[in-house]
């Protein structure tokens, strides 16, 4: 016999949350991001109103902030503030694709390639010039310039040109200037890593995993991808080293693009970026921009199992680190800092709302500008919606005061987005327009059907589950991963 | 062929609109009555083809013709007020 | 010619397989107008639409496809867009309800990142555009608004 319905009954006790179960427990979380994780029967204490005054769960949600009672709006205030604050500027992150042209050929990247021969994809050294002249227009004190492809050092001398006509033009405006360039490592040189490193140009690279799965994935011309990248990321640690840096901060930071060959070899993956002295491993799954549908059969897989490999490899990442091995999962470290710091690195595919155009712009080879580099993508494969402008005639405000900018920053704010304002993980979470459209038809999406919202999802599931379980010393570990020290060296020493 | 689009549904300025844009490649008559604007599609300006042909075009255009007008309407926020 | 598609709701879904045509009528108290609007306007990309009304006033949504396609891509089709219209619902009660929040968060963040003209772009405004609306002469000067006009001047026509 089932009991007739009564009406919920909370006592006024209660703080606004969001809740989620997570096996025998359930996630709580308040409408700044505070959380807790709870037994079913304690939740139901808390839910109903019924929590003893005088008892450690009392003391634990209020410790929380989550008993109405004894809510503390300036605290909650400051806390929505501090996790809100990246609102106050504009885009940080400036991506300059030099040339389209690259050496490598790989299995999840076309739109985004031309062949060598293809000169007349490379940058203009003025159309860098404008490019820089509008970067240097934002809002932030603080600008990335971030060199892409293509592979940038096909065209190298506009990189150079960038680098020193930026540098010029900071000066007395003062703005906080990085440069980082993502190459795959084969076309380097002796004299061109002497001058990256004069300029202190951070370098990152693509590693896919061991030298077999990462040559199948990308491919160089007669020769091994894998091999023309390791020994470089060998030898600009050692110069890092040389010049006295700390190399648990300064080292080839290593990108890997996870493909349905990866999933099975994820033990492989995790020991390949130890040995190369990385710290850090993001396990990216491979996103829908840029390939052609038969290309994704091939690489593509359930998120269900990207999930599996996630909760295995960061497992086996948690056991390294507990033998005193360092290395971090960055999505992990993404999350947790926003969870357990309060804090928000400013993340801009993770934030709410979305980065696209007041956190973040990407600028193609000929001057067009896009919301982001996966907005480029698309417009590579013949979808604009995402393109901006061009360089040679678009004001700053223009491109950021765009309309496909607002539509974006509306669609990508969590707080209209049906299921996500239902869901505990809000406050850390974000969702880009781009890949919606992508992959659902629309800016705003729909959370339900939505992989990237499987994975955020299915990450935070995870994560909440071993903080709600794990020992002290796995806790330890998490809590590490969300020191961020700055890497000051890469800063441009500040000038007139 | 005949296109009619309900008075309370769509704005008649999209339709106007939309006629303007596709007025090189067909000729077109507008009215309208108590509960549609009603689109007329008389003829195509390139009459080349067999007849099967120019029906298809005819379709192809009256149906883009109807996707502009529902655009530029929900663009607008909706009927002409 | 109207089809049957298997497992959808007879009353309120006709398909045309013969023109890949299918045809949703909408109870607007459920879905507002605003609500299939927003539902309809991805589908222009992908689709040929056309809405109607009914005396009933229910709306009807016809999709076609822009070429042939199956009874299973129907099916697909209303699916998907039948999500669209009670997500478009859905979003629509939750943006009325934080409203607030939005526009603020939204404020802040273009506020933030456009940050002030500068002196070239306002140079460049061209300020002889009218800025919005003004139908009870608000913006107008007292001058401009009640200065008797020259007899040759049209009827219904205000102040330069």
């Amino acid at each position: 016999m089932t009991e007739p319905a009564t009406p919920l009954q909370t006592h006024g006790y209660p703080a606004f949350f969001r809740h989620r179960e997570l096996g025998e427990r359930v996630v709580v979380t308040s409408l700044e991001g505070e959380w807790i994780v709870l037994e079913r029967d304690e939740f139901r204490a808390f839910v109903g109103g019924t929590v003893d005054r005088g008892s450690a769960l009392h003391q634990r949600l209020v410790a929380r902030n989550l008993v109405r009672e004894q809510f503390d709006v300036r605290r909650a205030a400051q806390t929505l503030q501090r996790r809100k604050r990246f609102l106050h500027a504009g885009p940080n992150l400036h991506l300059v694709v030099v040339t389209l042209r690259c050496n490598e050929t790989c299995v999840y990247c076309h739109a985004s390639r031309a062949d060598l021969d293809a000169v007349h994809t490379d940058m203009t050294p003025q159309t860098a010039e404008k490019v820089v002249d509008l970067i240097l227009r934002t809002t932030s004190p603080h600008v990335t310039i971030e060199f892409q492809g293509g592979e940038p050092l096909v065209n190298f001398p506009v990189v150079r040109h960038i680098v020193e006509y930026a540098l010029q033009r900071n000066r007395g405006l003062g703005k906080q200037l990085e440069f980082t360039m993502v190459s795959n490592l084969a076309l380097m040189d002796e004299a061109k890593l002497a001058w990256l490193l004069e300029h202190r140009v951070q370098i990152c690279t693509s590693i896919d995993g061991p030298p077999d799965l990462h040559d199948r994935q990308r491919k160089l011309p007669q020769a091994s991808a894998h091999a023309a990248a390791v020994p470089w990321i060998r030898r600009i640690n050692q110069a890092y080293a040389e010049a006295g840096l700390d190399p648990t901060l300064y080292h080839v930071e290593a990108l890997l693009t996870t493909t349905r060959e990866t999933l099975q070899r994820w033990r492989e993956v995790v020991d390949h970026y130890v040995e190369l002295g990385c710290r850090a491993l993001f396990l990216r799954p491979v996103d829908p921009f840029g390939f052609a549908e038969r290309t994704r059969r091939v690489v593509e897989y359930p998120r269900s199992e990207y999930l599996a490999y996630y909760r295995q490899a960061v497992d086996y990442m948690i056991e390294l680190n507990r033998g005193g091995v360092e290395i971090l999962e960055r999505y992990a470290a993404i999350f947790l800092t926003k969870i357990l710091r309060g804090d928000d690195p400013n993340f801009l595919d993770i934030r709410s709302p979305g980065g696209a155009g007041i956190g973040q712009l990407a600028y193609d080879h000929d001057g067009s500008i896009y919301s982001s580099d996966e907005g480029r993508m698309l417009g590579a494969m013949g979808d604009r919606t995402f393109l901006l402008g061009n360089v040679a005639t678009a004001g700053y405000r223009d491109i950021v005061g765009h309309p496909t900018i607002r539509a974006m920053a509306i669609a990508s704010n969590l707080d209209g987005q049906p299921d996500c304002v239902s869901c505990p993980y809000l406050p850390y979470c974000g969702t880009q327009p781009e890949h919606n459209h992508k992959t659902l038809g629309t800016m705003m999406g729909r959370m339900r059907e939505s992989s990237m919202c499987a994975v955020h999802k299915g990450i935070q599931d995870y994560l909440f589950d071993k903080l709600g379980t794990a020992d002290r010393e796995t806790l330890d570990v998490l809590e590490r991963w969300t020191t961020i020290r700055p890497r000051e060296h890469f800063l441009q020493p500040p000038s007139g | 062929m005949r296109l009619q689009f309900h008075r309370a549904l769509y704005a008649g300025s999209a339709i106007d609109q939309a006629l303007q844009r596709f007025a090189a490649l067909a000729h077109f008559d507008r009215s309208e009555n108590a509960t549609h604007f009603v689109v007329e599609l008389r003829g195509l300006v390139d009459a080349d083809g067999d007849a099967t042909r120019r029906e298809r075009r005819a379709r192809r255009i009256g149906h883009a013709l109807a996707n502009l007008a529902l655009g530029l309407t929900i663009e607008r926020g909706g009927p002409d007020r | 010619m109207s089809d049957t598609l298997w497992g959808l709701p007879a009353p309120q879904i006709d398909a045309d397989l013969g023109e890949a045509a299918v045809t949703m009528r909408l109870d607007p108290t459920l879905y507002p107008l605003e609500v299939i609007y927003a539902a309809a306007y991805p589908f222009i990309a992908r689709c040929w639409v056309v809405l109607d009304r009914d005396d009933a006033g229910r709306v009807s949504v016809v999709l076609t496809a822009k070429q042939a396609a199956t009874a299973e891509q129907l099916r697909a089709l209303v699916g998907e867009f039948a999500n669209e219209l009670l997500s478009s619902a859905c979003r629509r009660e939750i943006t009325r309800q934080n409203r607030a929040l939005i526009e603020s968060v939204t404020t802040q963040a273009f506020g933030g990142a456009m940050g002030p003209p500068s002196l070239e772009e306002l140079e460049a405004f061209d300020f002889t555009d009218e800025p919005f609306d003004d139908p009870l002469g608000i913006a107008q000067s007292w001058e401009d608004k009640y200065r008797k006009k020259p007899r040759d001047e049209g009827e219904g026509e205000g102040a330069p």
